[in-house]
C-alpha cells in the first residue's frame, strides 16, 4: 500500500465505487461460492490437527462467539454499546448482507456456511470476572472466538488466557500501549487506536490550537491504560516544548475527584489532560468544571470516550480536543460507514458510539480472516491475519501489522462544536483530521512485543 | 514531590474537613447503633445506598431536591426499621459474630435487590439548581453544592448531638449504652428504644447517601467504600463513642486530603497505617473506654 | 474406658476420613464430567475449599471472625505470581507457591499482631480495614510488582516430576489433579491440627476465652498461631488461583473475596473443615447454573444472600452442620432441650432465691461428690518452685484496687500458710470478688503485691499464675459450652502438661503424657464419670457446678481458689461439697469465698472477714463468731444469711 493512497482523505467517490462493486457482485459471488464450497470440502478432507476448540467448536451448524463486556461499573455504557455493535455485525454476517460481503468478499450466509451464535457475559470491568466468564465460554461453549473489553486490564488478562487456550481473542476498546506491546499475544488482534497513536496524532494539533510552551496537568486513571496514555502524551507534548507540571492518579472507578482536582487547581497548569474514560471521564470533567478548573485551563481528552459528549453536554465540550476511533459523521464520506450508521440508528434509535463501531469492525475483520483462511483452524486464521493484506473498511483501507497484531488504521482528531453550530442533538464534534495509521505507528521495538508460538 | 504551597495546603485542609464531616455523619450512625444495641451493622453501607436511591426516586417524582432529601431519609428509615423488626431484634442475645454475619447478609440482600430493580448502571442525581456555581473563598474555588453539603452535614450532626445529649430519649439511649439491663429495670421498654435508635442510625446513613448523591455515582455498590471508611473512623475514634465518630471522621478526611498533596496513591494506605499505629498505642481508640469490646 | 472415650472424640482413626477424602477427590474427574461439571469449576471449588480450611480453623474452631482473609489470599497469590512471571523462578511452580505461602504467613504475623489485640466486632472491623489496606497497596504503591489494576498475567503451568521423568500439567483435569493434591495435603494437615491438643485448645478458646486463659493457656499465642495458619492456607490458595487462571487478578485482594469466603463457610457449615468447600460448591454451582437461566440470571447473588441470612438466623451450623446433627447426634434434640430447660429452671431458682429442689426432669445423683476417691490426682500436682520465708503459700501486701474514683479494695495484707484452708467472708460489696481476682491474677492491683510461694506474681496475669500452680473456680459457671465433660477437663490438663503454649499441631491427643489419667482422676473425684461424653449443654445445674470445680482441680493446683463453691446447691449437695473440699485440701492450700457461714465455720481453719474493701478481722472460726465487729457488719449489710 502506498503512502499517498492511505493519506488520501476517504474520497466518497472512490469508496462508493468499491463498495458498489462488492454489492453488485452478488451474481459473481454466487459463482464464487460454488468454488468456495468445493474448497471447503477439500479442506475437510485435509483436516488440520486439533488445537484449542478446533475441531470441537465447529461440529455443528454454528460456531460460538463469546462476548464479555462490562455491563456494570464505570464503563458499562460503553459495554452496552459494544453489545449492540456485535449484534449488528452478527446479524449482517448470518444474513450475508451486502455490507458483510463488503468486509469479507465471498461470504455467504454465515461464516464458511456456519451461523454465529453468541453468549454475553458481564465482566464488571474486573479482569478476574472477565477471565472466569471467558474460561466458561471456551470450556463449556467451545467458543471459536472471544471478544469484548473496555478496560485494558481486562483486555490484557483475557488475551493471555485465550492465548493459552489457543482461542482467538479480539479486544474491543483497549487504549494501553501494552496490549500490542509487552503484553501482546499471538492470538489477539487490536483494531482500535491507542495511547501512542492517539498522542502522536493529537499533540501537533493541540499545539497549533492552544499554543506553545504550555504547562500541562494530567488526570490519569491508575492502571495500564492511564499510565500508557500519560507516558505517550508526555513524550509527544514535551517533545514540542510543553512542560508537565502535575499528574494525579485516581483509581479506576473513583467518584469524588475533589482531592485530585484541588492539587491540579494549584499546580499552575494551563492545560488539563483528562485521561479518564467512561463514567470516570464524565464525573471528573463535571467536577473539574465545579471546581473552576475549566475556566483557567484548556481541557484535552486524548482518548475521548463514547457518550462523553451526551453526558457532559455540549456547553462544556466546546473547543475541547480529543481523539476517537470513529465518529458517526464519517458516514457522510464513506458508504460502508453510512450503511453501518444508518442500520445502527434504525435498530437502536441513536447514533453508534465508537464502542459499537469497534465491536462491529472487529467482528467483520474476523469474518474476513476466516473467510480468507477458509477454515476456523486457529493457527491458520492467525496466519491469515498476519499476512497483513489490505482490507477495505468503513474507516478506509487498513491492514494488520504482523509484528505486534495492531491494525494500522487512521486516528480521528475531533473538536467539540459550538452548541449553536450543532445540526442535530448528536452533532457534537467536528472531525478535524483523520491522521493515517502509518504516520503514527510506533516502531515495532518500541513497546517490546514478543509474540509467542502459534501452537 | 516538593512542599505544597500554602494555598494548596489550605485548600486541601478545607476539602479534608468536607470529606471528614461526611465520614463523621456516616460513622455516627454506625456508632450510635453499636453503642446502644451492641450490634455492628454491616448493612450500614447498604442503608447509605438506599438513601441515595430513595432520594433519586423522590427526585424523579417531585423534581425537588429538598423532597429528595426527605425521601432518602424516609427510604433508609423504612428499610432500617423493617430490618430491625424482622431480623436484627432476634439477634440481640446472640454472639457478636452472628450479628456481624447477619447484617453482612442483609447488606448483600439489600444491595442485590436494588441492583435487580434499578440495574447496575449509575443513576444520575444532578446538583440542585440552588447548588450550582462556584464560591470563591480567597484563593480557593469551591463548588457551592459542596459547601451547602458541609452545612447540611454539620446541622445533621448538631441535631444528633442535641438529640443524644439534650433530650430525655437521648439520656435513655446513652444510659442504654452504659447498661441496657439497668434501663430495662427502670421500666423503660428497651426494645422500643432499640428500634428508635436503629431507625435514627439508618436515617443518618440515608441522609448522608442522598446529600452525597450529586457528587457520587449512584450505584448499588456505592455504600461499600463508605462502610469500610466508617470502620476506620470508629476504630480511630473509639467504637460506640459519638464524639469519637466526629473527631475520627475529621481526622480521616484530613489524612486523605493531606497525604494526597504528596502522593494521591498513598492517601488511603496512610490512613490505614495510622489506624494500625493507633491500635498498637491505644487499642480502644481515641475516645473509647478501656476494656470495652 | 477413658481411652476409648478420648479416642472417639479425637476422631478415632483420623486416616479413615482422610482416605475417604482421597477417594472422592480421585473419583471427581470420572464422575463430575457426567454431571456436567467442568474441571475449571471443580478446581475453583477446591481452591476455595483450601482457602476455607484455614479460615475454618480460624473461625469455626478458634471463633475468630475475620473479614480480611483476602489480604493473605492476595499476598500469597501475588508473591507466587510475581516469582513465576517476573523472576527466574518460572519453572518452579511448587517452590513459588511455597514462598507465597510463607509470605502470606509473614503477613499474617504482622496483621495478627495488630488485629488480635482486640476481639469480637473490633477484630472483624480491623481485619477488614487491613485487607483494604492491602488492596490499596496492591493497586497502586506496589503496582510495579503486582501489576496494579492489571494483575499479573502469564502464570505458567506447573511441571511435576524430576529431570527425566516429568509431566507437564495443562488446563483441565490434569490441573485439577495438581490442585487436588494440594487440597488433600492441606486437608490432612488441617484435620490433624483440629484433632491435636493444639486444636483442642483452640476450640476451648472459641467457647470461653477467659476460662481458657485462666486454665493456663496463652490465648494470645494460640490465636496468633491460628491466624498465621489461616493466612498460610489463604496464601497457597491464592497462588493456586494464579496458576489455574494463568492470571493473578487484583480483585483477589478485594473485600468481596473475604466476604465470599465468610459466606461460603457459613453456608457450608463452620467448624466442619469441609463446610467452606460445600459452600463454595453451592456458590459456584449456583453462579454457573443460574446465570444460564435468563429470568433469574441477575438474581443469583440475591438468592444466595437470602439463603445466607436464613441459614444464619435459623440454621447456624450450615449444611454440613445439619448433616452432622442428623447422623451423628447421640441424644435426640428434644431430650437435649429438656435438660437445657431444667438447667435453666434450676438456675432461675437459684437466682431468685427459691430453695433449689431437684426437678424431676433430670437426675442428679444422690451423692454429689464421691468420698472414696483415690489419691491418684495428686501425681501431677505442681511442686512449688520456691518457698516463702514465713512458709506462706499465698500472701499479699497492701493490696489496693481503685476503679476510677471508686475504691474496691484498700490496703489488704494477708498471709495464708501452706496447707491451710482459709475462708474469706464478708457482706455483699465487701470487695471479695475483686480481692480474689487480684490474687488469681485476673485483675492488676492499683498498688500492693501478691506472692505465691514467696515469688512476686503481681501483674503476671492469670495464665502465668495458673502455670505456677494456682487455679480458681468461679462463682458463675465458666465452662467450655460446646465441648463434652471429658473435653472440658482436658483443657486445664493440657495447660498443665504442655505449658502455656505448644505448637504440637500434628500430635495425637493419645500421645499427650498423663492426660488420660488426670482426666479420669478428676472425673472420678467430681463424680461425673457417667457423664464424661455428654456435652456440657446437656448437664443439669448441679453437674455443671461440679464440673466447674473439676476444671479448677484438673489443673492439679497447689493453691486452689474457690469462689462460692456452694452457690445454688441443695442442702445435700452442700454437705457433699464440703466433704469434697475437705478431701481435696490434703497437700494443697485452699482459699474459699463463701456466703454459707455454717459451712464456712465447719470447714475453714482460719477466716478473714472483708468489709467495704478492707480487712475487718482475722481469726479462727470461733474467734470470728464472737467478734463484735463482724457481727455488726453482718447485721448491718448482710442479706443472705
Amino acid at each position: 500500500m502506498s503512502e499517498d493512497n492511505d493519506q488520501k482523505k476517504p474520497k466518497s467517490g472512490i469508496v462508493r465505487r468499491d463498495f458498489l462493486k462488492a454489492g453488485a457482485g452478488v451474481a459473481g459471488g454466487l459463482l464464487l461460492s460454488g468454488g468456495l464450497g468445493f474448497s471447503r470440502l477439500a479442506q475437510a478432507a485435509k483436516s488440520y490437527p486439533a488445537i484449542g476448540n478446533y475441531p470441537a467448536g465447529i461440529q455443528g451448524s454454528s460456531v460460538f462467539m463469546g462476548i464479555a463486556v462490562p455491563r456494570t461499573g464505570p464503563y458499562s455504557a460503553q459495554g452496552e454499546d459494544e453489545i449492540k455493535g456485535y449484534q449488528l455485525a452478527i446479524d449482517h454476517i448470518n444474513k450475508g448482507t451486502s455490507l458483510a460481503k463488503a468486509y469479507a468478499p465471498g461470504m455467504n450466509k454465515g461464516m464458511l456456511g456456519k451461523t454465529i451464535e453468541f453468549g454475553i457475559a458481564d465482566n464488571q470491568t474486573k479482569p478476574n470476572v472477565a477471565v472466569q466468564a471467558i474460561s466458561k465460554f471456551i470450556s463449556d461453549k467451545k467458543a471459536m472466538m472471544v471478544t469484548g473489553s473496555v478496560s485494558s486490564a481486562v483486555a490484557i488478562a483475557a488475551g493471555k488466557l485465550c492465548d493459552r487456550e489457543r482461542t482467538i481473542y479480539l479486544p474491543a476498546i483497549t487504549g494501553s500501549n501494552a496490549t500490542t506491546g509487552k503484553d501482546c499475544q499471538r492470538y489477539s488482534f487490536r483494531a482500535c487506536h491507542y495511547a501512542y497513536t492517539a498522542s502522536k496524532a493529537l499533540a501537533p494539533v493541540i499545539k497549533d490550537a492552544i499554543g506553545s510552551g504550555k504547562k500541562v496537568a494530567y488526570l490519569t486513571p491508575d492502571y495500564t491504560y492511564g499510565h500508557s496514555v500519560y507516558n505517550s502524551m508526555k513524550e509527544f507534548t514535551e517533545a514540542q516544548g510543553w512542560t508537565t507540571v502535575n499528574n494525579q492518579l485516581p483509581p479506576l472507578g473513583t467518584s469524588d475527584f475533589s482531592t485530585y482536582l484541588l492539587n491540579i487547581a494549584n499546580s499552575g497548569a494551563d492545560v488539563l489532560v483528562n485521561i479518564c474514560f467512561g463514567r470516570d471521564a464524565v464525573i471528573s470533567t463535571k467536577q473539574a468544571k465545579q471546581f473552576g478548573l475549566l475556566d483557567k485551563m484548556t481541557l484535552v481528552m486524548p482518548y475521548m470516550a463514547p457518550f462523553f459528549a451526551d453526558e457532559v453536554g455540549a456547553d462544556l465540550l466546546q473547543g475541547v480536543y480529543g481523539t476517537t476511533e470513529f465518529w458517526w459523521t464519517l458516514a457522510e464520506k464513506n458508504d460502508m460507514a453510512k450503511a453501518f450508521v444508518d442500520d445502527f440508528e434504525k435498530r437502536n434509535g441513536r447514533k453508534p458510539g465508537w464502542s459499537a463501531h469497534i465491536a462491529f469492525l472487529q467482528t467483520m475483520l474476523w469474518a474476513r480472516a476466516v473467510q480468507d483462511a477458509d477454515t476456523f483452524h486457529p493457527p491458520t486464521v492467525v496466519g491469515q491475519y498476519e499476512k497483513g493484506n489490505t482490507i477495505q473498511t468503513d474507516i478506509g483501507d487498513v491492514h494488520w501489522r504482523a509484528g505486534d497484531h495492531q491494525l494500522v488504521r487512521p486516528v480521528y482528531i475531533i473538536r467539540g462544536k459550538k452548541p449553536s453550530d450543532m445540526r442535530n442533538k448528536e452533532d457534537y464534534y467536528d472531525i478535524v483530521e483523520g491522521v493515517p495509521g502509518e504516520k503514527v505507528m510506533p516502531p515495532l521495538s518500541k513497546f517490546g512485543c514478543k509474540l509467542g508460538p502459534v501452537s | 514531590m516538593s512542599m505544597p504551597s500554602l494555598p494548596l495546603f489550605l485548600s486541601q485542609l478545607f476539602n479534608g474537613l468536607a470529606t471528614g464531616l461526611l465520614l463523621s455523619l456516616i460513622s455516627a450512625g454506625l456508632t450510635i447503633i453499636y453503642g446502644t444495641l451492641g450490634v455492628l451493622n454491616l448493612a450500614h453501607g447498604a442503608l447509605f445506598m438506599v438513601g441515595a436511591y430513595a432520594g433519586f426516586m423522590a427526585l424523579q417524582w417531585t423534581g425537588s431536591f429538598v423532597l429528595a432529601i426527605v425521601g432518602g431519609m424516609i427510604g433508609a428509615l423504612l428499610v432500617g426499621l423493617l430490618m430491625e423488626r424482622v431480623i436484627v431484634r432476634y439477634y440481640y442475645q446472640r454472639p457478636p459474630e452472628d450479628q456481624i454475619l447477619v447484617t453482612f447478609g442483609i447488606g448483600i440482600v439489600i444491595t442485590e435487590l436494588v441492583r435487580l430493580i434499578f440495574g447496575g448502571i449509575a443513576k444520575p442525581v444532578p446538583v440542585p439548581s440552588w447548588g450550582e456555581g462556584i464560591t470563591r473563598l480567597g484563593f480557593l474555588f469551591y463548588p457551592n453544592y459542596r459547601i451547602q453539603m458541609m452545612i447540611f452535614v454539620a446541622v445533621a450532626l448538631l441535631l444528633l448531638y442535641l438529640l443524644l445529649y439534650k433530650t430525655r430519649i437521648g439520656m435513655i439511649v446513652r444510659a442504654g449504652i452504659e447498661d441496657s439491663l439497668m434501663v430495662n429495670m427502670l421500666g423503660i421498654n428497651v426494645y422500643r428504644i432499640f428500634l428508635l435508635v436503629f431507625g435514627i442510625g439508618a436515617m443518618t446513613a440515608g441522609f448522608a447517601g442522598i446529600v452525597n448523591a450529586p457528587i457520587l455515582a449512584v450505584t448499588p455498590d456505592m455504600g461499600e467504600p463508605f462502610l469500610v471508611m466508617s470502620f476506620v473512623v470508629v476504630v480511630i475514634g473509639g467504637v460506640g463513642s459519638f464524639p469519637g465518630a466526629i473527631i475520627g471522621g475529621i481526622i480521616a478526611g484530613e489524612i486523605i486530603s493531606m497525604t494526597s498533596m504528596f502522593s494521591s496513591a498513598y492517601s488511603h494506605v496512610t490512613l490505614f497505617a495510622i489506624m494500625a499505629v493507633l491500635l498498637a498505642v491505644r487499642p480502644q481508640g481515641l475516645f473509647g473506654i478501656e476494656g470495652r469490646e | 474406658m477413658i481411652l476409648s472415650r478420648l479416642a472417639r472424640y479425637s476422631g478415632g482413626r483420623p486416616w479413615v476420613a482422610e482416605l475417604i477424602t482421597l477417594i472422592v477427590l480421585l473419583l471427581c474427574p470420572v464422575v463430575l464430567p457426567l454431571l456436567g461439571v467442568s474441571a475449571d469449576i471443580a478446581s475453583r471449588i477446591l481452591i476455595w475449599g483450601l482457602f476455607g480450611l484455614g479460615f475454618d480453623i480460624l473461625f469455626g474452631y478458634t471463633g475468630l471472625l475475620s473479614f480480611g482473609q483476602a489480604a493473605f489470599f492476595g499476598t500469597g497469590g501475588f508473591v507466587a505470581a510475581f516469582l513465576l512471571t517476573q523472576t527466574g523462578l518460572q519453572d518452579d511452580v511448587f517452590l513459588s507457591l511455597m514462598i507465597g505461602m510463607v509470605a502470606a504467613m509473614a503477613a499474617g504475623v504482622v496483621v495478627g499482631f495488630f488485629t488480635l489485640r482486640r476481639s469480637g466486632i473490633y477484630f472483624a472491623m480491623i481485619t477488614l480495614a487491613f485487607a483494604e489496606m492491602f488492596h490499596f497497596l496492591e493497586l497502586s504503591p506496589l503496582s510495579a510488582w503486582t501489576g496494579g489494576e492489571n494483575g499479573l498475567t502469564g502464570v505458567p503451568m506447573p511441571i511435576v516430576g524430576f529431570e527425566n521423568w516429568h509431566i507437564q500439567i495443562s488446563s483441565g483435569w490434569s490441573l485439577y489433579g495438581y490442585i487436588a493434591a494440594f487440597f488433600f495435603v492441606g486437608y490432612v494437615i488441617a484435620h490433624r491440627i483440629v484433632l491435636s491438643p493444639f486444636g483442642q485448645v483452640l476450640t476451648a478458646l472459641r467457647d470461653n476465652t477467659p476460662r481458657a486463659l485462666a486454665t493456663g493457656h496463652s490465648v494470645r499465642k494460640y490465636k496468633l498461631a491460628a491466624f498465621v495458619i489461616a493466612a498460610g492456607y489463604g496464601g497457597i490458595a491464592g497462588g493456586l488461583l494464579g496458576v489455574l487462571q494463568s492470571y493473578m487478578p487484583p480483585d483477589a485482594v478485594a473485600f468481596h473475596t473475604s466476604g465470599q469466603l465468610v459466606m461460603q463457610s457459613i453456608i457450608g457449615g463452620a467448624g466442619t473443615l469441609f463446610g467452606p468447600l460445600v459452600g463454595a460448591a453451592l456458590w459456584l454451582g449456583m453462579q454457573d447454573s443460574l446465570q444460564d437461566v435468563p429470568a433469574i440470571a441477575s438474581a443469583w447473588m440475591l438468592i444466595l444472600g437470602i439463603v445466607f441470612v436464613i441459614l444464619i438466623t435459623v440454621f447456624r451450623q450450615g449444611i454440613l452442620g445439619a448433616v452432622r446433627q442428623i447422623f451423628v447426634a447421640r441424644v435426640p434434640e428434644a431430650a437435649q432441650a429438656k435438660t437445657e430447660l431444667s438447667a435453666e429452671i434450676t438456675r432461675r431458682h437459684h437466682v431468685t432465691g427459691v430453695p433449689d429442689e431437684h426437678t424431676n426432669l433430670d437426675e442428679v445423683p444422690d451423692h454429689f461428690i464421691r468420698s472414696d476417691v483415690s489419691a491418684r490426682q495428686r501425681e501431677l500436682m505442681i511442686v512449688p518452685k520456691g518457698e516463702a520465708s514465713d512458709g506462706a503459700a499465698l500472701s499479699c501486701t497492701h493490696l489496693t484496687k481503685h476503679y476510677g474514683g471508686i475504691c474496691a479494695c484498700e490496703d489488704i495484707t494477708m498471709s495464708i500458710p501452706e496447707g491451710q484452708l482459709r475462708g474469706i467472708i464478708g457482706p455483699n460489696g465487701a470487695g471479695k470478688s475483686t480481692f480474689f481476682k487480684m490474687l488469681a491474677g485476673e485483675v492488676v492491683p492499683t498498688s500492693g503485691h501478691v506472692f505465691l510461694h514467696g515469688a512476686d506474681v503481681t501483674g503476671l496475669g492469670v495464665t502465668a499464675v495458673s502455670q505456677l500452680g494456682m487455679s480458681k473456680s468461679y462463682q458463675i459457671n465458666e465452662l467450655f459450652s460446646k465441648l463434652t465433660v471429658a473435653q472440658n477437663l482436658a483443657i486445664p490438663v493440657l495447660a498443665r502438661v504442655r505449658g502455656e503454649f505448644r505448637p504440637d499441631m500434628l500430635k495425637s491427643m493419645d500421645k499427650v503424657p498423663g492426660l488420660h489419667g488426670q482426666i479420669e482422676a478428676t472425673l472420678e473425684m467430681v463424680n461425673l464419670e457417667a457423664r464424661a461424653d455428654v456435652p456440657v449443654t446437656e448437664l443439669a445445674y448441679g453437674e455443671k457446678r461440679r464440673l466447674e470445680i473439676g476444671l479448677a482441680l484438673a489443673n492439679a493446683p497447689n493453691v486452689l481458689l474457690l469462689d462460692e463453691p456452694l452457690a445454688g446447691m441443695s442442702p445435700r449437695e452442700r454437705a457433699d461439697t464440703v466433704k469434697l473440699l475437705k478431701q481435696i485440701r490434703s497437700g494443697r492450700t485452699l482459699v474459699v469465698v463463701e456466703h454459707d457461714m455454717d459451712a464456712m465455720f465447719e470447714l475453714a481453719e482460719y477466716i478473714s472477714v472483708l468489709q467495704e474493701g478492707r480487712l475487718l478481722a482475722e481469726g479462727t472460726p470461733q474467734e470470728i463468731k464472737n467478734d463484735q465487729r463482724v457481727q455488726d457488719a453482718y447485721l448491718g449489710g448482710m442479706e443472705e444469711v
